[in-house]
């Protein structure tokens, strides 16, 4: 639990900023959170990883989230892609007010409004490549043939039809990311969350994933990249800085 | 560049709900209907295929794991199979000489205590004259006859066969009663029967053992000798076949009185009577036991013992239907350990197979996969491994049913209840055992579940 260890430092509890003027959220927005606290009980202390981070996030944006290890930004992350819920504030995603969804609920979120690309790429060893890719439109109820189809666009857009039915093993790095790219675009998600997604390729390599983050926003898709990198970060159009759980600085690149 | 249109434009975003925006992916059916039907028959299939890829990935596991299973089931499927095949061996045995037969003796043919020895032996014997007194007294009898058995050894010239059970009888309708027909040659007269002459009829075992296999009219008018005594072959009987190796076949009939010349008239006879159709049994079980009763001075209803047995095969097939439920008891006991420990070993593997996933099942929640989706995954790769491990109990059931029916001489009945229930009931094991594990699966945190290796 590096990412917490930083957050120890004796704050006020979150109760007393509830007592804070809250901004409503912003129905225009594609994110809005607003005072998301995250706090883990190690053993009888609690734990802040989160210490009340607002903002907002409008369709088609291109952010990057940087911040050092342990700053919260894996934990932001986490609560931005559903897979976790923060112990207090609120969290709009896309006109819906996750925050208070239950376990089913947050899955379908996930399902279908949000495309996790990995650093490790998280593929499924024994699955092909079209597989892979099809995995989240079986979770959505996709009947096959349509699956198939909508996966193969996929893998169309990522430059792989010719790999559909390797298996990651038969994949270069680079590839692999591009496979988890197409399974993150497939259900056509409100928002593309990488997490530290050139961590495990090399330089050229990144560049190429790099590059097609930017087309893909191109197309119209909001890009939301965690990294601890400046260089990766520096080719989003928004920065957020985090450190010790707090927004630090909120930057307009472009 | 044929890149998709990944998202709806910005303006359409903002003005539509939600909900309704339009998906590739989405039926036009209402939301409920549309994800509860086709999720779960996508997601079940894809449960199906990652539960196959598992189980072929991991062979030799896969068939450690399947032992229990399959070793309860195969015992179970073998014993019914071959109690079935009993079964319809000792009805179609009993049925030569039927439930339209009983019987009258001093002793029945099974004696269950001491105290019950002590008071048949004070029995008056069973002699002539009662068979007589119920030939001529019950009217719902139809063939009255007296048969009495010994054991002696044939010889014919130098050769000899051991064993043969010698029948007297009298009237020669004992051997309707019997429901044995003569192949060839004849049964004795009247005349042949009164004046005890040493005639017989022999079963086709005779001929095979002391006649080497010649055909039967060349056994006609031999002289054989049954415990020392000569005897003239009038006849050769038709086949009755073996019953649990025991061929019945092996058989002298001579007329009564000539068994008594020759083993005495002192032993208690056995009186065999039969009636024309099974309804008439009652009755006529009625009119006899009333007719001994008289006979041995007992009034209606009076208390202790009758003084004779009243028996009809039910007998044996009582004995033989608690026998072989004693054998089901001990079958169902043996099954039911093995699938026991069976299923804790399904339950170990799979516990064992949701650690060595907790990264794939982290993946699979990342990317939308709910609570019963984990579950259902797990749960349909246990019952996958026991339903398999059930076919091949059946399948090796079958076989050793097959093996021991070839061996003992009785037919074989492929019983598709009984594999169905073997599957059937693996699957159960199958659905017990993995619900734990697979509720384990389901409930990781997807966050915990993605750090796993």
């Amino acid at each position: 639990m590096s990412d917490v260890t930083l957050a120890t430092t004796p704050l006020s509890e979150p109760v007393v900023h509830q007592t804070q003027v809250r901004v409503a959220h912003d129905p225009a927005s594609l994110i809005s959170m607003r005072e998301i606290w995250k706090t883990y009980q190690m053993g009888t202390e609690a734990v802040h990883a989160l210490h009340g981070v607002s903002f907002d996030v409008k369709k088609g944006e291109y952010i990057a989230i940087i911040g050092p290890s342990g700053s919260g930004k894996s934990t932001l992350m986490n609560l931005i892609g559903c897979l976790d819920t923060a112990s207090q504030g609120e969290y709009w995603l896309n006109g819906k007010n996750v925050s208070e969804m239950d376990d089913d609920e947050l899955a379908r979120i996930r399902n279908q409004e949000v495309g996790f690309v990995f650093q490790t790429f998280n593929l499924l060893a024994r699955a092909t490549a079209l597989h892979n890719v099809e995995l989240p439109l079986i979770y959505g109820g996709v009947g096959s043939s349509q699956r198939h189809e909508m996966a193969k666009q996929a893998l169309k857009a990522v430059d792989l039809l010719d790999r559909v039915t390797h298996r990651p093993n038969e994949l270069s790095g680079g590839q692999r990311q591009r496979v988890a790219i197409a399974r993150a675009l497939v259900n056509h998600p409100s928002i593309l969350l990488a997490d530290e997604p050139t961590g495990a390729l090399d330089t050229h390599t990144s560049m190429e994933i790099m590059d097609l983050f930017e087309r893909l926003h191109e197309e119209g898709n909001t890009i939301i990249v965690v990294t601890h990198e400046h260089d990766i970060a520096a080719r989003a159009h928004r920065i957020l800085h985090i450190r010790d759980g707090l927004i630090e600085r909120d930057e307009k690149v472009r | 560049m044929a890149l998709m249109k990944l998202n709806a434009s910005p303006e359409s975003q903002e003005t539509e709900q939600t909900d309704q925006r339009p998906r590739l992916g989405r039926l036009v059916l209402p939301k409920k209907l549309s994800s509860i039907r086709t999720v779960r028959l996508a997601a079940l299939w894809e449960a199906f295929l990652v539960a196959t890829s598992s189980l072929r990935s991991n062979k030799l596991r896969t068939s450690l794991t399947l032992v229990g299973i399959v070793v309860g089931v195969s015992a179970v499927i073998a014993v019914v199979t071959i109690i079935k095949g009993l079964d319809k061996t000792v009805a179609s045995t009993f049925s030569s000489q039927g439930s339209t037969v009983f019987t009258i003796s001093k002793n029945p043919q099974i004696i269950k205590s001491r105290e019950e020895f002590v008071t048949f032996s004070k029995r008056k014997d069973v002699t002539h004259e009662d068979e007589q007194a119920i030939a001529r007294l019950c009217s719902a009898c139809w063939r009255v006859g007296v048969a009495a058995n010994a054991i002696q050894t044939v010889k014919y010239a130098d050769q000899k066969s051991e064993n043969v059970r010698v029948r007297g009888v009298t009237p020669t309708t004992m051997f309707d009663i019997d429901g044995v027909t003569i192949d060839a040659g004849r049964i004795w007269t009247e005349g042949e029967a009164s004046s005890s002459r040493e005639v017989c009829v022999v079963g086709p075992d005779i001929l095979k053992n002391v006649f080497a296999d010649a055909p039967p009219d060349r056994a006609i008018g031999q002289e054989i000798r049954v415990g020392g005594r000569p005897y003239e072959i009038i006849g050769v009987l038709e086949p009755l076949g073996s019953i649990f190796g025991f061929s019945r076949d092996n058989v002298v009939y001579i007329p009564y009185a000539s068994y008594q010349k020759a083993y005495g008239a002192r032993n208690s006879i056995v009186v065999f009577i039969q009636v024309p159709t099974a309804e008439q049994l009652e009755a006529a079980e009625d009119q006899v036991r009333t007719i001994m009763r008289n006979r041995r001075g007992k009034t209606f209803n009076e208390d202790g013992d009758e003084g004779f047995a009243l028996e009809t095969q039910d007998v044996f097939l009582d004995l033989y239907g608690k026998a072989t439920s004693n054998i089901y008891l001990v079958t169902i006991g043996v099954a039911a350990v093995s699938l026991v420990v069976g299923g804790i070993v399904v339950m170990n593997i799979m516990l064992v197979s949701v650690t060595e996933r907790t990264k794939e099942i982290g993946i699979r929640k990342a990317i939308g996969a709910r609570r019963k989706d984990i579950l259902t995954q797990f749960l349909i790769e246990a019952v996958t491994v026991t339903a398999i491990g059930g076919a091949f109990g059946v399948l090796t059931g079958f076989g050793l049913a097959y093996v021991i029916s070839a061996l003992i001489g009785f037919p074989l009945l492929i019983n598709v209840a009984s594999a169905v229930m073997g599957v059937g009931v693996s699957s159960v094991v199958g659905i017990i055992s993995g619900l734990w594990p697979a509720w384990r699966a389901a409930k990781l945190d997807p966050i915990e579940a993605l750090r796993a290796e």
